[in-house]
């Protein structure tokens, strides 16, 4: 037991020995140095002001698994020391009074909460352009740009809906991230910032305090520089809470865990260290490569996978995902139908902005006096978003649109447990399959990204362009499946920007698609400090 | 086998019931040679101790906006916790009214913006509701309606305009609360068999505990449909009175719209679908808005609540452990305790639904239970006689409930012993009980018999002799009277050996005492003569 009085010395000496990992003070001084004026990252929208404030050590913090890490946060996950503004201008004064549970659990493990991070308003975007506080530039520069002042490099998006976050952990202005992911949104900002993103089994990561969007697509991320890293995050929030009524209970994530382990030790994979995955089955779903996709991504694409097949053993599985080509449409007809309901709740009467009614207003409906606080204080994509979604849900247009959604969701969730070799333990006991396990998969591999990270100059306001950004992260949001984007080096024949693929695994299989994870990343190139 | 043989038994009495009621409503005098036909929407607040998907308390009392969770104002990233005891208590509820739990239901969101619904939509069971079919007998009228379904969902916030002022208040108290929405087929025929409905739900959710019930407090609230066809044809056009807070004023509204609606088709014209109110100073309902502008409610299925599964073995729990129907009730007192039907019924309607607490805990009160421990091991008929006389005539004198109630039960046998046994006189008793009552007193019963000098006076002593001859002495001419055979005058003259005695003396031995000394001198007389 260290005595109190030693105050900070523990720290610095927990320092010491990860010499990797920045301090909170050192990150605070990087925020201050890159992040805000001209060129800025403006990953930030609000800061704790010093490592002192953020966390007051106790002698037991000293041995917590991420003591004095400095995490930044989402500005869509509720924090009570710092604003909470989802990237709204609806949200902007908006100091919720919890933190939620995940950034309890990160503060219980001992992490600094070092600050917010920008997103697209609410989540909605994959850009990270629509919002209040402004878009997020990818802190990147390639390597033949170098000469160039760093201030002065080519603006990019860093994605979205999490940009703010992936551009932190890019910067190392922090030593993970937590995001956001409903469509996408964690996977893509990583691809697009060469970092390492995972949207976790839905389910696992309690979504209390964390400002919906889409409740049933909506799962925590975590960002980080290193797959290691993300899984050290992962297992701090990664557990049951009695608040969200969609969070596993122990029994069912323990169950998928133990047929988890059991398939990796049948494979000698181990958990925490790289090892051969000799006889790993890697399904490359044939739906995935669409026309849109980079040819340079491709390549990019085919080395990963070769690799893993030559230099670990993995045997790489040609599959099909027949219902893929349906599953954007579902996406966005789903995610907006919640987002109109889920945004119902800002109007102007409890907490947030508002617009008062003035003399010109028709008080005599509800409805007028609710639309001067909600035609001003959204943005235009989250308008377009709940008008979209009220549409769906309308009368009228239920069946046809919401009921078709959801009937593609089941079809592209039995896709999956179709292919995979491990028993899905939130699925109903089904037949086994009479086609042998010759086309089962231990895990499914995609490219993150049709592209890298746009340029900010060409990205469409509107428009139906930017929802095909999300159109190869969708499937496993639908699905609710852990999914982890890992860099792997850059578009060395085109621009020269990271790429990213991702590994998909089955409901609560986190542990295979991390060790999968870590053996692409073992053999990728990746140095991207700005 | 069986079950199917019951059923076919139930069908067929039904429509026995549905041939009587046309027959017997073609004499309505009110509305010759039309036919209402009424459905009603009951929403009862279930009677548990924190809200339905939020731990604030669900007790309707105390300063407004006090008690609210972040989840009840519908704070950003907060989510809903389904309480188990809400689906406890409206699953008792559905058993008392033999509707079927359904094993899977399932909560959707109902979208409208106002505000007194903070989150912009209330979490309802629209697709998949808790419990389908049922019935509910409603005695006075020999009438079955059927339970179309019982579905749980949140209760508003409130609101309170002033006009004055200009401006709505909103306590957000109640926003959450859990209510059960329990809605009838249209098997009501009158405004009356409409009144006996909502009385007789309100007496049985009270009686498993599943509801305060109480329409004043609003606890309860109906919202009602009205039709009407010409006797023997097709059910007309129907409108909805809505937020009904009393059974006098549902009555008035279906009968004001009864007549509204004849009105209109006697003058040719039709019945528009409409959503009416009531207005309780005219008893006349008015357009709230009409089938066109009936808003879309864009339903969904609540993405963060999971279907709700219920298993035979908890349906078989609440089977267990809900509290025995009012009928039930009703015919043990009468076999068991040998009770007449008034008297029972007289000791169910006092401060009925206070056998179960919150969250249906079972509690001390209600007076079926009282009187059931003072019956115990003593004649019942005493019991309730002094129970129902007695002891509830005093409260009711002193203005004073059945929960205040001082006299604990094993008090009140005991009071009962001392009187059979002729320890006291009845009149003692009844004396003995109201000082009880005005001080509140918990001394041993020996104890204040003794301080207040109530113990009988031993009529083989020598003070009922002597007070008999004095009263004789002081009342001649009554004397004289019943001497000549008047008996009403004795009751004169026991009672004036009542007071003397201050009631200590046994009436009964006081009769006979006095009987025998006049009759006697009488009788010896006439045999002398």
């Amino acid at each position: 037991m260290i005595p109190t009085r030693l105050g900070a010395t523990p720290r610095l000496l927990l320092r010491a020995l990860n010499r990797n990992v920045s301090t909170t003070t050192e990150c605070l001084q990087r925020i201050a140095a890159l992040d805000q004026g001209e060129g800025g990252v403006n990953a930030f929208v609000s800061v704790s002001a010093s490592q002192e404030e953020i966390n007051q050590p106790s002698p037991s913090s000293y041995s917590s698994p991420l003591a004095a890490y400095p995490v930044a946060i989402k500005d869509n996950i509720c924090t009570a020391d710092l604003p909470t503004t989802c990237s709204s201008s609806m949200l902007r004064d908006f100091r919720p009074p919890y933190d939620a549970t995940v950034v309890r659990l990160l503060k219980a493990a001992g992490a600094d909460i070092i600050g917010k991070t920008n997103c697209d308003e609410f989540g909605m975007g994959s850009l990270n352009t629509h919002t209040v506080h402004g878009p997020v530039i990818n802190p990147f520069q390639p390597e033949s740009r170098r000469s160039m002042a760093w201030r002065e490099r080519e603006r990019r998006s860093a994605g979205g809906s999490s940009g703010g976050s992936a551009a932190a952990v890019a910067s190392s202005m922090c030593y993970a991230a937590l995001a956001t992911d409903t469509g996408g949104s964690t996977r893509l900002p990583a691809a697009y910032s060469g970092i390492a993103g995972l949207k976790p089994s839905y389910g696992l990561i309690s979504r209390w305090g964390v400002v919906s969007f889409a409740d049933s697509l909506d799962c925590v991320g975590i960002m980080a520089k290193k797959v290691d890293h993300v899984r050290k995050v992962f297992a701090e929030i990664a557990s049951y809470d009695e608040r969200d009524p969609t969070s596993a209970p122990e029994k069912v994530r323990n169950h998928a865990q133990a047929l988890c382990r059991t398939r990796m030790e049948e494979l000698g994979i181990e958990a925490d260290r790289l090892s051969t995955m000799k006889g790993l089955r890697i399904g490359i779903p044939q739906e995935y490569f669409p026309s849109e996709l980079s040819p340079a991504l491709l390549s990019n694409f085919r080395d990963t996978i070769k690799k893993l097949r030559d230099n670990f053993g993995a045997k790489l599985v040609p599959i099909s995902l027949p219902s893929t080509p349906y599953a954007l449409s579902a996406y966005y007809v789903i995610a907006s139908a919640e987002a109109s309901s889920n945004l119902a709740r800002y109007d102007g009467v409890r907490y947030g902005s508002r617009v008062s009614p003035d003399e010109t207003t028709d008080t005599t409906r509800t409805s007028n006096v609710y639309a001067l606080t909600r035609s001003s204080h959204f943005g235009p994509e989250v308008r377009k978003r709940i008008l979209l979604g009220t549409y769906a849900l309308s009368a009228d247009a239920f069946d046809n649109y919401f009921l078709q959604a959801q009937r593609v969701r089941a079809l592209i969730r039995a896709d999956f447990d179709n292919v995979f070799l491990t028993q899905n333990v939130l699925a109903a006991p089904s037949m086994p399959l009479s086609d042998s396990l010759d086309s089962r998969v231990d895990v499914i591999m995609h490219p993150s990204a049709i592209r890298t990270a746009p340029p900010l100059s060409e990205t469409p306001d509107s428009g139906l362009d930017s929802y095909v950004q999300d159109v190869l992260t969708v499937p496993a949001s639908l699905a609710g499946l852990p999914a982890l984007s890992v860099p792997t080096g850059y578009d060395e024949s085109g621009d020269g920007w990271p790429v990213g693929v991702s590994v998909v695994g089955q409901w609560g299989c986190e542990d295979m698609v991390f060790a999968v994870g870590a053996a692409i990343e073992a053999q990728s190139r990746n140095d991207i400090e700005p | 086998m069986l079950p199917m043989f019951q059923a076919t038994c139930a069908t067929h009495r039904t429509r026995l019931v549905l041939f009587r009621r046309y027959s017997s409503s073609l004499g309505d005098t009110r509305w010759p040679g039309w036919q209402p036909v009424i459905g009603i929407e009951v929403h009862a607040q279930i009677k548990s101790r924190e809200k339905l998907f939020s731990e604030s308390l669900a007790a309707i009392d105390g300063q407004p906006n006090t008690r609210v969770s972040l989840f009840d104002a519908a704070f950003p990233g907060t989510l809903p916790r389904l309480n188990p005891k809400c689906v406890q208590l409206a699953c008792r509820a559905a058993v008392a009214l033999s509707s079927e739990i359904q094993h899977r239901s399932a909560f959707d969101r109902k979208h409208y913006f106002y505000p007194d619904l903070p989150s912009g939509y209330q979490i309802t069971q629209n697709y998949a509701p808790l419990a389908k079919g049922g019935e509910l007998r409603l005695r006075r009228f020999d009438r079955i309606v059927r339970i179309k379904q019982i579905q749980l969902e949140q209760d508003t916030a409130k609101s309170t305009s002033d006009p004055k002022a200009g401006k709505t208040r909103i306590d957000l108290n109640r926003a959450g609360t859990g209510l059960m929405e329990i809605v009838s087929e249209p098997d009501m025929r009158s405004p009356e068999e409409a009144g006996a409905y909502v009385r007789e739900l309100q007496g049985l959710l009270r009686c498993v505990g599943a509801s305060d019930g109480n329409m004043d407090e609003g606890s309860l609230r109906c919202d009602v449909n009205v039709s009407v066809s010409r006797v023997g044809e097709g059910f007309g056009t129907r409108c909805e009175v809505k937020n009904l807070n009393s059974v006098r004023f549902l009555q008035s509204a279906i009968i004001s719209e009864i007549g509204r609606q004849i009105q209109l088709l006697e003058s040719g014209r039709a019945v528009p679908q409409d959503t009416r109110g009531f207005d309780e100073d005219s008893a006349e309902t008015y357009k709230l808005r009409s089938k066109e502008d009936a808003p879309d409610y864009r339903y969904m299925p609540d993405p963060n609540l999971p279907p709700l599964i219920l298993d035979q073995s908890f349906i078989a729990q609440i089977r267990e452990c809900t509290p025995a129907l009012p009928a039930v009730t009703l015919a043990r007192l009468q076999s068991e305790y040998g009770l007449t039907l008034r008297d029972a019924e007289v000791l169910m309607s006092i401060d009925a639904g206070s056998e179960v607490g919150f969250d249906g805990e079972p509690s001390p009160g209600g007076a079926v239970r009282y009187f059931e421990s003072v019956a115990h091991g003593r004649d019942a008929k005493a019991a309730v006689n002094w129970i129902t006389h007695e002891l509830l005539g005093q409260l009711a004198a002193r203005k004073e409930s059945f929960a205040e109630n001082p006299v604990s039960a094993h008090t009140m046998g005991e009071l009962i012993d001392l009187v059979a046994s002729g320890e006291i006189t009845s009149t003692s008793g009844k004396a003995l009980l109201r000082y009880i009552i005005q001080k509140k007193t918990t001394t041993p019963l020996g104890e204040l018999l003794d301080t207040l000098s109530l113990r009988a006076l031993d009529s083989s002593s020598d003070t009922l002799p002597g007070l008999c001859e004095a009263a004789i002495a002081a009342l001649p001419s009554e004397a004289d009277a019943v001497r000549k055979g008047n008996e009403r005058v004795l009751m004169k003259i026991i009672g004036w050996v009542m007071r003397q005695s201050g009631g200590r003396v046994d009436a009964k031995k006081a009769a006979e005492l006095l009987k025998e000394r006049l009759r006697g001198e009488n009788g010896g007389s006439a045999k002398d003569a």
